[in-house]
C-alpha cells in the first residue's frame, strides 16, 4: 500500500513481471502445462498465504521486509497480467475457432 | 523467470528507496527541535535515534518520521535529554579566554549564549563547554545573557547560575565596575537572586611623588572626579609652594570614604619631606621619604595617623635627610629671604593659628634656621591696614610668636628668637588694593 509512494524506483520491474506474467497467460491457453494440483499445490498457496501475512504483519524487518513485499507485489502484477493474457488469448482462440 | 526479475528489481531498487526514504524521514523531523539526531534506513524501515527536550517533542518527532511516506516501520531510539538538577551554568572568564559551561536548554539558545559571548567580548576567545540538559528555571535565557554582559566588566572571575540562584566572583576590570555589576544584578528576570557577589574591584590608588631635582609634585593615580579632584589639585599647589605640580590624575569612581579629608593632610606631610612619595592604596595610606630635621621627622609620623578616619591605617618611613653644612649669618638671612619671597606663612583667618597648608615652609624656615647657630633671629609680624590698629597689632605678635613656638618645637633653642608685632605700620605695598594688602600680611624673618 504505501509501496506506491517509492514505487518509482521500480515501476519498470513491476511492469515486466507485468508482461511476463501476460505472457505466461497467453501461451497457457494453447500450450496448457501440467499443473501444480494436489498437495504440493495446496502447499505453494499455503506458502504464497504465509509470506502474505508475513508482509502485512510487517514481521520480516529491514532489507529483507523490503524485498518479500517487492516480491509479493511483482507476483500479483503476474498473476494480473496472467489472468489478462489468458483471457484475451481465450478471446482470440474462441473467435478464430470455426463453430464445429 | 519471475524470480530473475525479482532479484534483478531487488538489486537496483533498495538503494535508491533507502535514500529516498531516509531524505523523507530527515525532511519530516526537520522543524523539531532535537539533538544528536540520526536516521538510518534498511530496506523501508527507519531506525531513528534522537535527543529530545521534552515527551512533547519526542511523540511529535515520532510520529511525525512514522508519518513520512513510504516508510514502513520505525525502530525508536529516541530518548529525552538528561535532566539537571540543579541546573547549573557558568561562564568563567580569564583574560584573554571565556569559557561557557554547564547546562543548556536547548540548541538555540546555547548558539545565542555563544554568538552573544563572542559579539559582546570584542577579541575574546570563547569556549563553548555547555551540555544540553532538561530543567532549565524559567527564563534562563534572559537571565544568563544579562549574565553574560557582566562578564565583559571583569577581568577575570567566573559567574554561576545554579537553579534561580546567581554567584560572582573575580576581579572587575576597572574601578566602579563591582557597583556596575551590582547595579546591573537589578535587572535579572523574575525568581532570580544573587546568592553571592564576591566581585573584587581592582585597588584604588593615589600617588604623589616629590622630586627634588625636577622640582616637580607629580600626582598619579585616581581621584574622585569634579570637585574633589579640583579641591586636591589646589591644595596641591598650596601646599607645595616652590614646586611645580603635575596632575596626572585620573578621575575614578569608587574612592573609598573621606578619601579628600585623608588625602589634603597627607599632601600636607608629603610637602614637609625633603624627598618623599605618598600612595594611598584603598584605606592605607604609606609616606616615605626624608624629613628635613629630626623633631619634624617625629612630629609626621605620629601626626598623620592620628587623625585618619576609622578604619584607615597609616604607615611612614620617614627618615632624616643628613644636615646642610652651616652658613653664616650674612648667607642664612638671605636663605630666609628667598624663601619667604616664594611663600608666605598662612595663618586661618582673623587668628595666630597656623595655616596646615604653611608647614612645608616653616619646616624649611626650621631647617634654615639650625644651619646658623649663631643667630639671633627676629620674628616680625605684620598686618594690612584694615581693621583696628590696636587689634592688629595684638594679632601680629601672637602670629609671630606662633612662628616662634613651630621653630621651638623643631628643635631650636628658644632664646635665639625675638617675636615682635609691628601691625600695620610697616607696610611693603598699596593696603588700597586686596593684592597690596595681602603682601603686607606677612611674617619677616630678620637675623641679628
Amino acid at each position: 500500500m504505501i509501496m506506491v509512494h517509492v514505487a518509482q524506483f521500480f515501476w519498470g520491474w513491476l511492469l515486466a513481471s507485468l508482461l511476463v506474467g501476460f505472457a505466461m497467460g497467453w501461451i497457457s491457453v494453447v500450450q496448457r502445462g501440467e499443473g501444480v494440483t494436489g498437495a504440493p499445490g495446496r502447499a505453494l498457496w499455503a506458502l504464497v498465504g504465509a509470506l502474505l501475512a508475513l508482509a502485512i504483519g510487517r514481521i520480516i524487518p529491514g532489507r529483507f521486509g523490503y524485498w518479500l513485499d517487492l516480491g509479493l507485489v511483482m507476483f500479483g502484477l503476474y498473476l494480473v497480467g496472467c489472468a489478462i493474457g489468458a483471457w484475451l488469448r481465450a478471446r482470440v482462440v474462441a473467435r478464430s475457432t470455426p463453430p464445429a | 523467470m519471475l524470480a530473475i526479475l525479482w532479484c534483478f528489481a531487488a538489486w537496483t531498487s533498495t538503494e535508491p528507496v533507502e535514500g529516498e526514504i531516509a531524505a523523507r524521514s530527515n525532511a519530516a523531523v526537520k522543524d523539531v527541535v532535537l539533538d544528536k539526531k540520526r536516521v538510518a534506513v534498511a530496506g523501508r524501515d527507519v531506525t531513528f535515534s534522537a535527543e529530545a527536550f521534552s515527551p512533547e517533542g519526542r511523540r511529535d518527532a515520532l510520529s511525525a518520521v512514522e508519518a513520512a511516506p513510504g516508510v514502513r516501520l520505525v525502530n525508536d531510539e529516541t530518548r529525552l535529554v538528561p535532566e539537571a538538577k540543579p541546573f547549573i551554568w557558568s561562564a568563567e572568564r580569564d583574560v584573554v579566554r571565556v569559557t561557557l559551561a554547564g547546562s543548556a536548554p536547548l540548541p538555540q539558545v546555547k548558539g545565542r549564549l555563544v554568538e552573544a559571548a563572542k559579539a559582546g567580548l570584542g577579541n575574546v576567545e570563547v569556549a563553548d563547554q555547555m551540555t544540553l540538559s532538561r530543567g532549565a528555571p524559567p527564563r534562563f535565557d534572559a537571565a544568563a545573557l544579562l549574565l553574560l554582559d557582566q562578564i565583559g566588566k571583569l577581568k577575570d572571575g567566573k559567574i554561576t547560575l545554579s537553579d534561580d540562584k546567581v554567584s560572582l566572583s573575580g576581579m572587575a576590570r576597572e574601578l566602579g565596575g563591582r557597583e556596575a555589576i551590582v547595579a546591573a544584578l537589578k535587572n535579572l528576570p523574575e525568581g532570580f537572586s544573587v546568592a553571592a557577589n564576591d566581585i573584587k574591584a581592582p585597588p584604588y590608588v593615589f600617588q604623589a611623588y616629590k622630586d627634588p631635582v625636577a622640582s616637580t609634585v607629580t600626582l598619579t593615580g585616581n581621584v574622585p572626579g569634579g570637585n574633589v579632584h579640583a579641591d586636591i589639585a589646589a591644595a596641591a599647589g598650596r601646599k607645595f609652594f616652590s614646586e611645580k605640580v603635575v596632575d596626572n590624575l585620573k578621575d575614578s569612581v569608587g574612592a573609598p570614604a573621606s578619601f579628600a579629608a585623608v588625602v589634603v593632610p597627607a599632601l600636607g606631610a608629603l610637602s614637609r619631606l625633603s624627598t618623599g612619595t605618598l600612595v594611598v592604596t584603598d584605606r592605607e595610606v604609606k609616606l616615605s621619604g626624608d624629613a628635613l630635621y629630626d623633631a619634624a621627622a617625629a612630629q609626621i609620623r605620629a601626626g598623620l595617623g592620628a587623625n585618619l578616619p576609622a578604619n584607615w591605617q597609616y604607615k611612614a618611613e620617614i627618615t632624616v635627610k643628613p644636615p646642610a653644612a652651616p652658613v653664616d649669618n650674612t648667607v642664612c638671612q638671605q636663605l630666609f629671604a628667598d624663601l619667604l619671597a616664594k611663600a608666605r606663612i598662612r595663618f586661618e583667618s582673623g587668628k595666630a593659628d597656623l595655616s596646615p597648608d604653611s608647614l612645608g615652609l616653616l619646616d624649611r624656615l626650621t631647617e634654615t634656621a639650625l644651619r646658623c647657630p649663631t643667630a639671633n633671629i627676629e620674628i616680625a609680624g605684620h598686618t594690612d591696614a584694615d581693621g583696628d590698629a590696636t587689634q592688629n597689632q595684638a594679632l601680629s605678635e601672637k602670629r609671630a610668636q606662633a612662628v616662634a613656638d613651630y621653630l621651638v618645637r623643631g628643635g631650636l633653642p628658644a632664646n635665639r628668637f625675638t617675636a615682635a608685632g609691628y601691625g600695620s605700620t610697616q607696610p611693603i605695598a598699596g593696603n588700597d588694593t586686596d593684592e597690596g594688602k595681602a603682601q603686607n600680611r606677612r611674617i619677616d624673618f630678620v637675623v641679628k
